[in-house]
Order: C-alpha cells, then sequence, then structure tokens
C-alpha cells in the first residue's frame, strides 16, 4: 500500500520543458558563430571566449557560495543554490565574449564579465530577477570604461569597420568599395567584433531556435525589419540605393543584437503584442542612434534603454494578450509617426 | 519554450481499447447525503429498514433546488459513516447492504414512445427533477434547471469531447451505447423545441465519428443531428470553447449560452436523461474510468453509483509494485481533485479515479518566457497574476481579470521553468473575491 499524497490540480506537466533546455539551446545556437571567430581571428578568439564565460560563470558561483556561507551553510563544491547547471551564466558569457574586437585585452574582458555579471544580474537576485541584460551591460562597461584599449584591428586600406565608414561618410556610396553587401552577409574579410561580423551564421542560428521555439522570434523579425524599413525611408529621402538598407542590417552587432541579446525573456516583456512593440522600439532607437548618436554602434545602448521600459509594457492597466484592430491602428500610426521623426532628423543632419 | 502549446500528452491508449468491465454488485453501496452543493439532508429511512431499487430515501437541501435520493441497490439499510467524496472533503454516506436480487421499485416503468412524443418541457422537467439528474461530467448541476429554461435554444450540443488525458469512459460509453445517447439528444431537443442538434467529439476520435454516422442514417434518418469533430487540443471540451468551435459562436465572459439560444450537455448526462425519461430511472450505473501509471490493470469499468473506490482497485490488480507514493484524482489529472486516501464513494458525478506516481516538480526561478500567456484558453496572463499575488497587489490581480480564469491547469502544465501557476491564480481568485 503506498504512501498517497495530496495535490493540487494540474496533476501533469509537460514534458522536455526545462530553463536549462531552452538557455542550453542559445548556447548551441552560437557554436557556429564561435567557430567562425575562431577560425577567423585565431587563437586570440579562443582566449577571449574562455575569458568571457569564465569570468561570468565565475562570478555566478562565487556570488552563490558566498550567500550559502553568510546563511550559515556548510561549503560543498555543488552548494545549496548552485546555477550553473542551468546554462544560464554559461550562455551570457559567450553571448558577451562574441560581441567583444579581437583585440581586447584577457583582463579587460574578465572585469567587463565580471562586473556585468554582478551589476546586470546578481544584484537584482539572480536569475529572471535581473532588469537589464547582464551581456549587453558586460558590454556597453567595456566600451564606457576601456574605450581606448578596445578599438577594432581594421586593415590599413579602409582604416574603418564598416559601420564607423557609414558613421562618419554618411550617405555616400563610397563606402560598398570597401566592403560589399555580399561579404557583410557572409562575414568574409570584415573587421569587426569576433562573433558578430558573419550575419549567415547568425540567421543559422535564429533559425534553430526558431526551430526548438527557445525563442520568441517576433522580436528578432520586427526589431530588423523596423530598422530595415526605416533605412529605406532614409535612402529613399536621400536618393540612395537598396544597398543602403541592407549595409544597415548587415553591419555592426545588429543582427546578432537582435538574435541573441534582444530576445532573452527575462528582459523582454511578457505578451505576444508587447513583444513586437518592443521589438519595433529597438529598432528605432538603433537607427536614431546611429544616425545621431556619437556611438557608430546603437544596439546594445538600444538593448538597455528598452530593458529599463519592460515593464511599463507589462503594467497591468494596459497590458492585453491579443492584439485586436484599436491598438493595431495606434500601432501602424506610431510606426508611422516614427519614419516622419528619422526622416526631419535626417534634413537636419545630413 | 516558448510557444502557444495547447496540446497535452493523453494516455488514453492505456483504456481507450479495451472493453468495458462491469462490475455492478458489490456488497455494500454507499449513498452520498450532502455534497458541495447541497449540504443538509433528510432521510426517510432507518437502519434495518428494507428498501428498493431505484427508491427515494431522501432528500438532499441545496441552496435554490432539492434532489431528491435514490437507492442504487435493493437491500437492507446500514449505518450513517462519513466518506470522502469526489470533491476532496468528507459528507456523511448511507450504507446499503445489496440483497443481490435488484427488486425494482413500482414506479421504476419504461413510459411507451407514444407517450414521451406527448411529453412537453414542464413534464420533462418534472421527471428529471424527480430523478435528481444533475451534470454528470462532473459539474454537478442541477440538469432540470438547465432544461426548464425559458430562452429559446435553436441547438443543442452534446459535449462528448472528453478533452482531459487519461479519461476514456465518455468514448466507451458512446461506443458500447450509441442509440441511447442519440435518443437522450432527441429528448432534448423534444423539450426545448430546438430544431438542431450537434454531438461533438475530437477530432482524432474516429470510431466514434463511424459509429455515430452509422447509428443516425440507418435508425434516426430524420432527425436533424450532426456529428461536429473538433480540434484535440485541450480545454476543448470547456463548454465555450465546444462552441466556439462547433458552432462559431463566441461567447463572452459571463453570459449565459442560452442566451445565445445554444445549451450543452455532457454526453453522460444527456444518457441520463434517456434512462430518466424512457425508463424512469435514476442515475444507478455510470461508465467509470480507473487509471494511471500506478495501477497494475487501468480499465473502463460500469459501476453502480456507492460503489468504494477501493474494492474497484483491488479488481484492477491493486497499485503497481514498487511505488512508493502516489496520487489519488478524482476527475481529470488537469483538473480534478487530489484525495487523502483511497476509501472513496463513486458518485453520480465521479467519471474517473486516477491513480499517479507522485512527481516532486523542481521549481525554477520563472524566466517569463510566456508560454503560459500564450496558451491561456481566456487570454489572461497567469505569470503576471502570479507576480501580484506574490507582492499582495490586490489592484493588479483585478486589473489583470484573474476571475475570469476557469482553472484549466494549462498555465502550469506548459511552464518552461515547473512552477505551478495555477495554484497563484487560483490564491488571487480567492483574494479578489
Amino acid at each position: 500500500m503506498p504512501k498517497i499524497v495530496r495535490k493540487s490540480a494540474p496533476h501533469l506537466r509537460r514534458p522536455n520543458a526545462s530553463v536549462t533546455r531552452m538557455m542550453r539551446d542559445v548556447t548551441i545556437a552560437l557554436l557556429p558563430l564561435t567557430a567562425f571567430a575562431i577560425y577567423k581571428f585565431g587563437l586570440a578568439a579562443l582566449w577571449i571566449i574562455l575569458m568571457g564565460i569564465f569570468a561570468m560563470a565565475v562570478t555566478e558561483y562565487l556570488y552563490y557560495q558566498v550567500l550559502d556561507l553568510l546563511e550559515g551553510e556548510s561549503f560543498k563544491w555543488r552548494n545549496k543554490s548552485f546555477t550553473l547547471y542551468n546554462f544560464s551564466a554559461i550562455t551570457s558569457g559567450l553571448i558577451y565574449s562574441l560581441t567583444l574586437p579581437d583585440n581586447t585585452p584577457l583582463f579587460v574582458v574578465f572585469l567587463g564579465g565580471s562586473l556585468g555579471m554582478f551589476l546586470g544580474k546578481l544584484v537584482f537576485g539572480g536569475m529572471g530577477q535581473n532588469i537589464f541584460n547582464p551581456a549587453a551591460v558586460a558590454r556597453v562597461l567595456v566600451v564606457i570604461n576601456f574605450g581606448t584599449m578596445v578599438s577594432y584591428d581594421v586593415d590599413s586600406v579602409a582604416g574603418a569597420t564598416a559601420l564607423q565608414m557609414l558613421s562618419e561618410g554618411a550617405f555616400n556610396p563610397a563606402v560598398l568599395d570597401s566592403f560589399s553587401i555580399v561579404n557583410l552577409f557572409t562575414g568574409i574579410g570584415i573587421p569587426g567584433s569576433i562573433g558578430e561580423v558573419s550575419a549567415l551564421l547568425i540567421i543559422l542560428g535564429g533559425a534553430y531556435l526558431a526551430f526548438r521555439t527557445s525563442f520568441e522570434v517576433r522580436i528578432p523579425l520586427m526589431f530588423v525589419g523596423t530598422v530595415f524599413l526605416l533605412t529605406s525611408a532614409v535612402a529613399i529621402y536621400q536618393g540612395l540605393g537598396l544597398w543602403y538598407p541592407f549595409y544597415q542590417i548587415f553591419s555592426g552587432g545588429l543582427m546578432f543584437g537582435a538574435v541573441f541579446m534582444a530576445t532573452d525573456p527575462i528582459t523582454s516583456p511578457i505578451t505576444k503584442p508587447a513583444r513586437v512593440y518592443f521589438g519595433f522600439a529597438l529598432g528605432f532607437l538603433t537607427v536614431i542612434i546611429r544616425l545621431f548618436g556619437a556611438y557608430p554602434e546603437g544596439v546594445v545602448f538600444a538593448i538597455l534603454i528598452m530593458n529599463m521600459f519592460v515593464p511599463s509594457f507589462d503594467y497591468y492597466k494596459w497590458t492585453h494578450s491579443k492584439f485586436n484592430k484599436k491598438r493595431n491602428i495606434i500601432f501602424a500610426s506610431v510606426i508611422v509617426l516614427s519614419m516622419i521623426i528619422v526622416l526631419v532628423g535626417v534634413s537636419y543632419v545630413g | 519554450m516558448i510557444k502557444k502549446s495547447r496540446k497535452v500528452r493523453d494516455y488514453k491508449a492505456l483504456t481507450k481499447a479495451l472493453p468495458t468491465l462491469r462490475y455492478l454488485d458489490p456488497e455494500y453501496v454507499y449513498i452520498h447525503l450532502n455534497n458541495a452543493r447541497a449540504k443538509t439532508y433528510d432521510l426517510y429511512v432507518k437502519e434495518g429498514d428494507y428498501v428498493k431499487l431505484g427508491e427515494k430515501i431522501g432528500v438532499r437541501h441545496g441552496g435554490f433546488f432539492e434532489q431528491p435520493i435514490h437507492a442504487t441497490v435493493s437491500g437492507v439499510v446500514g449505518p450513517i459513516t462519513k466518506k470522502f467524496h469526489r470533491t476532496g472533503r468528507k459528507v456523511d454516506v448511507v450504507e446499503i447492504r445489496n440483497d443481490f436480487k435488484d427488486t425494482y421499485h413500482p414506479s421504476i416503468t419504461d413510459r411507451p414512445d407514444h407517450v414521451i412524443e406527448q411529453l412537453s418541457q414542464e413534464d420533462m422537467v418534472d421527471i428529471i427533477k424527480d430523478k435528481s439528474l444533475v451534470g454528470l461530467g462532473g459539474s454537478g448541476f442541477p440538469s432540470y434547471i438547465k432544461l426548464g429554461t425559458k430562452d429559446p435554444i435553436h441547438t443543442v450540443v452534446i459535449n462528448a469531447v472528453e478533452c482531459e488525458p487519461y479519461l476514456s469512459s465518455d468514448y466507451r460509453l458512446i461506443l458500447e451505447h450509441p442509440n441511447r445517447v442519440v435518443k437522450g439528444l432527441k429528448y432534448i431537443m423534444q423539450a426545448l423545441g430546438a430544431e438542431k442538434g450537434i454531438i461533438a467529439i475530437k477530432s482524432e476520435k474516429d470510431p466514434l465519428y463511424e459509429v455515430l454516422t452509422q447509428v443516425l442514417k440507418v435508425r434516426f434518418p430524420d432527425l436533424h443531428i450532426e456529428v461536429a469533430k473538433l480540434g484535440n487540443h485541450y480545454p476543448q471540451g470547456w463548454e465555450i470553447e465546444v462552441f466556439k468551435y462547433a458552432l462559431g459562436i463566441e461567447i463572452p465572459h459571463g453570459v449565459l449560452p442560452t442566451k445565445f439560444g445554444v445549451i450543452g450537455f455532457n454526453v453522460s448526462t444527456c444518457v441520463g436523461i434517456f434512462d430518466a425519461i424512457k425508463h424512469n430511472l435514476p442515475v444507478i450505473k455510470r461508465h467509470f474510468t480507473l487509471t494511471g501509471d500506478a495501477i497494475n490493470f487501468p480499465q473502463n469499468i460500469r459501476v453502480r453509483v456507492g460503489t468504494s473506490v477501493r474494492d474497484l482497485i483491488k479488481l484492477s490488480d491493486g497499485y503497481k509494485e514498487g511505488v512508493e507514493e502516489v496520487n489519488i484524482v478524482m476527475g481529470g489529472p488537469m483538473m480534478g481533485v487530489s484525495a487523502t486516501s483511497d476509501d472513496i464513494i463513486v458518485s453520480k458525478t465521479t467519471t474517473s479515479v486516477i491513480v499517479l506516481k507522485n512527481t516532486e516538480y523542481v521549481e525554477e526561478p520563472c524566466v517569463r518566457c510566456g508560454s503560459c500567456v500564450y496558451s491561456c484558453p481566456v487570454s489572461i496572463e497567469p505569470v503576471q497574476i502570479m507576480n501580484a499575488v506574490k507582492r499582495g497587489d490586490k489592484d493588479a490581480m483585478k486589473g489583470l481579470q484573474a476571475n475570469k480564469c476557469i482553472e484549466c491547469g494549462l498555465c502550469a502544465y506548459v511552464c518552461t521553468s515547473k512552477i505551478h501557476v495555477t495554484d497563484y491564480v487560483r490564491k488571487a481568485k480567492k483574494l479578489i473575491g
């Protein structure tokens, strides 16, 4: 006669669904990019990647060890609040290190990763509680604090990365002489961060995640789509060809940020419509920062800024889990308005 | 996994294909005297009295209705004790010792068809009230109130979807007694003056479709009854969802379906109505599923109302060897109530008992994947309600419409972090009343 245990319904759970599976899938989706980075940048990339993962994982591990010791637990290698098994820290570390340039000093990689993990995730209470994407926080810390030590190793002919060129010589088709669209798409012969240069492999990783339903595909689609739409409007206004929007979406960290950073479920809104609006807002902010900001790259900043607004997307007074006609009309007018804002801005700058 | 996911693994293969076992002669039956809807009762018989099958032995008093209590065997009345009810509470039961003679009470006589044809809505409501028929799918709502509706009804829908995993008693019922289902529907349509009847089944249940269409074609060619194949998702069997898929009518929260001219009955209730009207019989037997992964011989059983589940578990060769902890669930595994003992009595509304191996799920922190929001059949946001409960924010619970929740359990089922979201939403419903 077995013991009878009382529980509340439902008594079944979905098989094969777990946080570990979701996070591990992101790591798997990043593997082709990692391989390409090591192939292209050699041992330097390997060391950066290992250091990035190490920095994040060790920070999280030590943090929870200290926390457990403070609560009077006895020391164990696999302690009570052990979290590394869920791949979350490893995934963040991998994403972070793939956004770095290949000549980043290793101590910078370590400091950025460790601080990013601590300030971006652990101080808020660990997984599920963080407001900012830890990888994005770490990346921004590196840009702001060690900006002079971290520069892109560009070849002497071009003298800049694709996006820097675009930022300096705004709206000049001459940029195509240095980097063709095909090269930008495949990442061959393009200087830049070790993991961000190949749009093709990023799309491959995204397709894998979409197939495994481990991320919300609407966010990257809206993000990239919005950038494409707004820069197309600029291209038409300035009389540029179709190369300009493609150049925008394939250069810099846009593809990588859209697929791997913006889609972190913890730092994105919870409903389908809000996720679509979130993706749009990310695209809009990226275009604004790229065209009018001081930095050539806007993706990471856009992600961090929008992370702050996630709670307001989910505020109970206006959150809805379904689209409806009225909200669609408002959203469409916001898109039109954003195009007007960008074009007015361009007419002043350009 | 971030996706809308309304497929629930159904485990019906355990019992679906097996013929229904008959276990109709327990030595004792126990008749519930009160239940969740009726708190007080009067008993007309005392210990030692002899009662006949179908005899009225008492009456339950509900808030707005009275329910006669019928003996389900003939025999001698025993003492009043307390046993578990489907709702998980202990209630009073009266024991009747079976004399194995099945002596029918004189009131149990068949009605000839020409008499039935003359019955009006009021007559049928009276019969059903007298036979104390309730929603046999598990709701326990008195059927005469539903049947006595004054709204004009054009379509009667028989809900045979049975979307809960593990259950297959309705499936077997239709497969083995399609005539009674169709005749019950015919009587309901006659009572309500409805032009059209629909029997709603899951699209994957092809044998039922073949059986029902064949019976309708051969035996009832002049009835306007259709068999509708609905989706295979959960909770397709929820009444509002049945109307939506079978008729394309979306009924808003808090509005009775009869306002739209449609009414739904569970298939067991429909058979109950047939028995009451044709044979003048109260519910004395029902199809019952005893299944689960911790029991040796999962099986559908036709049982006498009042049979002890403990006997039925013995009949199914008992619990599996080596299982240390089990959950005993009355009703489906998604919405059913779990008991603290196997000393349960099969009441009219007990569709099944499921014996599951107890699994302790490890809850991870919520990663806000949104699966519960995507999957929710009433389009609320379970995870946000959970967070509101955690911080005690009643305004947010109201604003997020926690009261719309039907407690289908899908949010906890799909949760990536294995969090018991449904429990939090239930708490929110209680808090905002």
